[in-house]
């Protein structure tokens, strides 16, 4: 099982029942292959950054499933087969998660090391300027 | 060394950002060291749905901005690289802006 993101382009004149009813395909299509969706966002009509299919403009659909390969090469086939959706692009994320995870893990154990080995090398500064006094007043 | 001696407008064009000040013989000017942004700011995630900040990446024309230009490392770089073209077959970003 891999998680992948879908981000999809409605026609911008499509309607909201539309919407869901290509949204409830996909759910279907992926829950129908023992996956699961983890998320869904609507980001609604916004400007395309250059034409396609002579629109200027586009529903942006975001989902987040966990399912397998196979899974992904049929919901890109559905997609492609269905008029509305002029745009889609799938990424799989799961490594890219991962990654992030051990990077974050990474800067917090040393934010934590920072933190507990602040005050060590502030003692002997301290330490040596108490030393040093006297021999200025020499 | 004597490249640079020869070609002294070179030295300005490229900026390798090793030096925090680049000496010439005839003028003698400062250049701040560049620093990545992501490394700095401690971004982790270069994603290609953040179009605000892919747009700081993005020349007028809609080309990416060169690392040498830029100062972003080379491993941001290629993370940023990716992401603006993901984000150009989604129609986040152009190909080719029309100015």
């Amino acid at each position: 099982m891999r998680i992948y993101e879908e981000l999809f382009i409605i026609k911008p004149d499509a309607t909201e029942e539309e919407i869901d009813q290509i949204v409830e395909q996909i759910t279907g299509v992926v829950t129908v292959a023992g996956g699961t969706i983890d998320k869904t966002e609507k980001w609604g009509k916004r400007r395309l950054a250059y034409r396609v299919d002579k629109h200027r403009e586009g529903y942006y659909v975001l989902l987040q499933f966990t399912c397998g390969p196979e899974t992904v090469k049929e919901l890109e086939r559905r997609l492609r087969v269905t008029d509305s959706v002029i745009k889609f692009l799938t990424v799989r994320i799961d490594e890219t998660l991962k990654r992030l995870d051990k990077r974050k893990k990474h800067r917090e154990k040393r934010a934590h090391r920072k933190a507990t080995a602040a005050p060590a090398p502030a003692q002997p500064s301290v330490a040596a300027q108490m030393l040093g006094t006297p021999e200025e007043a020499k | 060394m004597a490249e640079s001696r020869g070609r002294p407008g070179s030295a300005s064009q490229r900026p390798t950002g090793g030096d925090k000040a680049v000496l010439t013989q005839k003028k003698q000017y400062f250049r701040r060291k560049k620093v990545c942004r992501f490394c700095v700011e401690k971004i982790d995630d270069i994603n290609y749905k953040d179009v605000k900040m892919l747009n700081a990446f993005v020349a007028e024309r809609g080309k990416i901005v060169p690392r040498r230009i830029s100062g972003v490392c080379g491993p941001c770089q290629r993370r940023l690289s990716d992401a603006i073209k993901k984000a150009r077959n989604i129609a986040l970003l152009p190909f080719a802006a029309v100015i």
